[in-house]
């Protein structure tokens, strides 16, 4: 439906090039081939490029033809085979994203740490930054303490939407004296800058975080090695400290990495295994969830994925199964951990029955059982009953985490399982401890249901709203074939015709993060902060790791488009091309060769969509090219250049950029 | 922009913004034979993640209640009394004189007869309007618009959600439209008309059937909300919304109602009410959700003032949760739950719908309470009441629904 109208000068262009529609295989022993299409060779590239990555950026059509389509596909689908330093130079700042959650906690303490410091429970830190950290938080503590306590205090602190007049001048003080100070400290070398900040007392240290912000805290940290700015951060806030590294380096490597098909299932997969940053501990624990549960298993087996998650600290903390208690088990009957054998302790425990420890509860939490059926593995008609899903909470009791607040990690508690054998699907599961729950994930994960769920919201993502049935069943045939390979099921995808199908060009609609992340990569805007895109993600309703349900975002178009979230793009992509975005820099003059109003239009066209522009786009823009408003023309000045940013903006809002 | 000066002109007049705390109306003594269908309001809210209604709406009079919930009931001392039987969460506190006065209704026991424990599907069906049916494409909050009395000129007004996203039950052949936030409702900020134009025409021009719409629906409500500029309407006095989302969606809600841009219907929804784990009692998880939700309502109503006259609330939820607490002092996904329903012409200050009972043999599956009434009834005389649309059988294409069996919530 779309009009091609530049497409054609671009076939020629790589028929100079010299790139037929040469047949490669994918890998060397695979025999298969792309299937027959009646998409042109460079409309295929570009669709390729739009379903397998974030968006096409200038030039990459060319490369991807130049290289073979195939080729390039074969190499996606093995993305350690593709070079990606560039984008690990760009994350090194963000130390988090290599530690441990221990190493995260420890470093920036959560209100758990402090208040074990302040009850003496554990000891402050050694080293002078983290001290630092410490002794901030520790106060900040201290003063939430003695607001509670003092009388009507509860009721301050709930009411808090307004600042008292002496909060507020309080607080104008601090960001003025942190000003003078900030002026003052600029001439000292970095190092020297840190050192005094570590002087200062804990309460002037979190005024003077506090208070330093946009382009002074900019030049302040300019020259400091990424721990200092880190403590800096801290002093204020340490968790923010943790999700801000998160989210950047999620957007980071979805516009830089060159292995962007693993950017995008990794997209996939954490939607799809979907854990809230919001809820308690998994602020700390998304980091370690994202980088050695999600990401290794992208392109592989979907058992081991599903046994990954089931073991991960942020979903069994997510979906409370760390919680679950069988109610026949040891700890429901409040027999000793320890002492003689285990049937004295049993005697023992029926003889004298202890009331049950304070704060301590006994019994079956079905959240997880539920979701793990109908969202992770079968889909909620994957034939299932409530039944199920209390046998399957049965069988999980005691998947439990060692201090999830302290940045413990998966166990399993023996006197937290339900004894006795299980009924799963029909199944009987043999009592047997921990290896239950492995061989209910095994049952799950060979499950056709599961085969074609999976199948269906891959489809879904890659081909259409509403994939052929046929392409599922393909699909579906290969996951249960090959033992939920992955990258084999999306091998299968990619040589069906359904997939290649004119009625599937540009038949999706880009997700918000599709969007900004697309638009990004159009314009090749060099992202110094990734902080004012996550900001838009969020009021386009899409905030990363911000999806509360465990159902995730929606991928399909109804669920995107609406009056606010259009709104929302057409803003966001004035704002970037205008340079509204900070620490996001776009130059668009440097993509245009052309000076003439109509020469800029066809340039931007074939760079932002690879020439593909309706008619009535291209129309309406090009009878547009005379307005000031848009050319920056004055009356007198016939000669002045066209604003190529307000072009590319108007490109990137128009309802092509919005398809992928 | 004919249609926008028109509207606002005829409807401005109207535009009496409350001052005092409690309109006038509220006497009861003023109100008296109905307005026409032109004004009249439906606004529906949706508390995602399954409320407790156990706890909401309390059976302190339940003897099985408080041996069910031995660590998160609510005490019968801290219930606010409603019949001697059941009694709010003292959260609700904001909405107390809204009862005593007659204008808050609550539906017991209420919900969707399908048996699904699944959020998603089971607010699937609740939007759809067709438990059970997932071919159904369109919400029934748009079917019911579709089929109702209209003005000529319609509003682009006519159907809002408050929120980045328009949800299922607003989603069909009726023009609807998603506003985030009212003051950035429009492109490019103030002095770039040059620039919307351009994408105005655009997307007028598209080619692309999805996009197309869309974007004519919001580029005439970008013009209708510039010259109506509902911003200026503060909230009226004693109308304290709560900080958050929700607060702010109704605050907005209520701008747009009195800056008169023609809202027939609207949505909102909150979020936060999945309490498996230490949903606590008088205090704690529920407790806050809750108390933010009734603030909201409550400073709504005040801030509509008169207008609340002809504005009718109903408030649900996907399905309750377990009468019993779970190991984790919480509750897991159960079935029926309750609705409110508040405004004008509602007949409040009584819990309508048959009480199942909380004994073993009484409860759904031997572990929730039991739906004894479908929501599509609540739902159901609002539409043929209020709205005004008789073609029931349209709205709820798989339900019975005829108005000897309404439940008479509505005067």
């Amino acid at each position: 439906m779309v009009l091609s109208r530049r497409v054609t000068g671009l076939i020629v262009l790589i028929a100079g090039l010299g790139v037929g529609t040469s047949v490669l295989a994918f890998g060397k022993k695979d025999k298969h081939s792309l299937p027959a299409s009646q998409m042109e060779e460079s409309k295929r590239a570009l669709h390729a490029l739009n379903r397998l990555t974030f968006g096409p950026r200038a030039g990459d059509v060319q490369r991807v033809l130049a290289m073979g389509l195939e080729k390039w596909i074969d190499e996606q689908l093995h993305p350690e085979k593709v070079d990606d330093h560039a984008v690990e130079a760009r994350l090194a700042p963000f130390r988090t994203l290599r530690m441990d959650t221990r190493e995260i906690v420890e470093n920036f303490p959560s209100q758990q740490v402090i208040k074990a410091v302040a009850e003496g429970k554990q000891s402050m830190p050694s080293d002078a930054a983290q001290r630092a950290v410490y002794r901030a938080q520790l106060e900040r503590y201290e003063e939430k303490k003695e607001r509670k306590e003092e009388p009507g205090g509860s009721e301050a602190a709930t009411g808090g939407d307004k600042l008292s007049d002496e909060q507020r001048a309080r607080r104008r003080e601090d960001r003025f004296y942190a000003d003078v100070k900030a002026e003052e400290m600029l001439d000292l070398p970095p190092d020297q800058r840190f050192k005094e900040i570590l002087k200062m007392s804990p309460a002037e240290q979190r005024g003077f975080s506090n208070a330093l912000k946009g382009n002074r805290r900019d030049d302040f940290m300019e020259g400091m090695d990424s721990r200092q700015r880190e403590t800096l951060m801290a002093l204020n806030n340490p968790q923010q400290v943790v999700t801000d590294e998160l989210v950047q380096g999620n957007l980071l490597r979805a516009i830089y990495s060159e292995r962007q098909l693993d950017e995008v299932m990794m997209d996939f997969w954490f939607n799809h295994f979907n854990v809230f940053i919001g809820k308690g501990a998994d602020r700390y624990l998304l980091t370690s969830y994202e980088r050695d549960v999600i990401r290794p298993h992208g392109l592989g087996k979907f058992e081991e994925l599903l046994v990954a998650t089931a073991q991960s600290p942020a979903m069994l903390f997510y979906l409370d199964n760390w919680l679950s208690v069988g109610p026949n088990s040891d700890a429901a009957n409040g027999i000793p951990k320890h002492g003689p054998d285990r049937n004295r302790r049993r005697r023992m425990a029926r003889r004298f029955p202890q009331k049950q420890a304070k704060g301590k509860r006994n019994g079956l939490n079905e959240n997880y059982g539920r979701e793990l059926m109908e969202l992770h593995t079968l889909g909620v008609n994957g034939g299932y009953t409530q039944k199920d899903v209390t046998e399957v909470a049965r069988v999980f009791t005691g998947w439990t985490l060692k201090q999830p607040k302290q940045g413990g990690g998966f166990t399993f508690e023996e006197r937290m399982h339900e004894p006795g054998d299980k009924i799963v699907l029909g199944h009987r599961i043999k009592s047997g401890g921990e290896k239950e729950g492995r061989e209910v994930l095994h049952l799950l994960a060979r499950n056709p249901s599961t085969a074609r769920f999976i199948c269906t919201k891959l489809a879904g993502r890659f081909v259409s709203d509403n994939p052929p049935t046929s392409l599922v069943d393909r699909m579906s045939q290969k996951f249960l074939k090959k033992d939920g390979d992955i990258r084999e099921v999306l091998k299968a995808m990619l040589e069906s015709p359904e997939f290649w199908s004119l009625e599937a060009y540009r038949a999706k609609v880009k997700t918000p993060l599709e969007f900004v992340v697309s638009g990004v990569r159009a314009t090749g805007a060099d992202v110094g902060d990734a902080t004012p895109l996550a900001r838009q993600l969020q009021s386009m309703g899409m905030p990363l790791y911000g999806a509360q349900p465990p159902t995730g975002y929606s991928t399909k178009a109804d669920a995107w488009v609406n009056s606010s979230s259009l709104l929302g793009r057409m803003n966001f992509a004035l704002a970037l091309t205008g340079g509204k975005l900070k620490g996001v820099r776009v130059d668009a003059d440097t993509n245009v060769a052309s000076h003439d109003p109509p020469g800029v239009l066809a340039e931007l066209e074939n760079t932002l969509l690879a020439g593909d522009v309706s008619k009535q786009t291209h129309d309406t823009i090009a009878a547009k090219l005379d307005d000031p408003a848009i050319t920056q023309r004055k009356l007198d000045d016939a000669a002045r250049a066209p604003d190529v940013k307000v072009i590319t903006g108007l490109l990137l809002g128009s309802p092509e950029f919005q398809r992928r | 922009m004919s249609i926008t000066r028109r509207i606002f002109l005829r409807d401005s007049a109207l535009a009496v913004v409350g001052t005092a705390a409690i309109p006038s109306f509220l006497t009861r003594a003023a109100f008296g034979a109905a307005a026409g269908a032109r004004n009249k309001r439906l606004v529906v809210i949706f508390q995602r993640g399954a409320a407790d209604g156990l706890n909401i709406v309390v059976p302190h009079g339940e003897q099985g209640y408080y041996a069910m919930r031995p660590s998160i009931n609510i005490p019968r001392n801290s219930v606010i009394d409603l019949d001697g039987f059941f009694g709010l969460h003292p959260a609700m506190s904001p909405l107390q004189a809204l009862w005593d006065q007659r204008h808050l209704a609550i539906i017991h026991a209420a919900g969707s007869p399908d048996p699904t424990r699944s959020h998603f599907d089971a607010q699937d069906f609740m939007e759809s309007g067709t438990p059970g049916l997932k071919a159904t494409e369109d919400g029934w909050l748009n079917r019911a618009l579709h089929s109702a009395f209209a003005p000529a000129e319609k509003s682009a007004f006519r159907a809002v959600a408050l929120g980045p996203s328009l949800p299922r039950i607003l989603t069909g052949g009726e023009p609807a439209i998603a506003v985030n936030n009212i003051n950035d409702f429009g492109v490019g900020g103030r002095n770039s008309s040059s620039v919307a134009n351009t994408f105005e025409a655009m997307y007028a021009n598209s080619v692309d059937a999805v996009l197309h719409g869309t974007g004519n629906e919001t580029f005439e409500a970008v013009k209708m909300l510039k010259s109506a500029n509902p911003a200026k309407y503060a909230p009226a006095p004693g109308a304290n919304y709560p900080r958050g989302r929700f607060g702010e969606s109704l605050k907005e809600l209520a701008q747009l109602i009195k800056a008169n841009l023609g809202v027939q219907v609207a949505f909102a929804d909150i979020g936060g009410w999945d309490h498996h784990v230490n949903e606590g009692s008088t205090q704690g998880q529920l407790a806050n959700v809750l108390r933010e939700f009734s603030q909201s309502l409550g400073a709504f109503w005040i801030d509509l003032g008169d207008l609340a006259e002809d504005t009718v609330v109903i408030t649900m939820s996907e399905f309750g949760r377990t009468a019993r607490e779970n190991g984790n002092r919480g509750t897991d996904h159960g079935h029926a739950n309750v609705m409110f329903v508040m405004g004008g012409p509602v007949k409040g200050g009584k819990v309508y719908g048959r009480w199942p009972g909380l004994d073993q043999s009484q409860l759904y599956e031997g572990r929730d309470l039991a739906v004894t009434t479908d929501f599509r009834r609540v739902i159901g005389e609002a539409v043929y009441q209020h709205l005004g649309n008789k073609n029931l059988d349209r709205v709820f294409p798989t339900f019975p629904n005829q108005p000897g069996t309404f439940l008479h919530v509505l005067g």
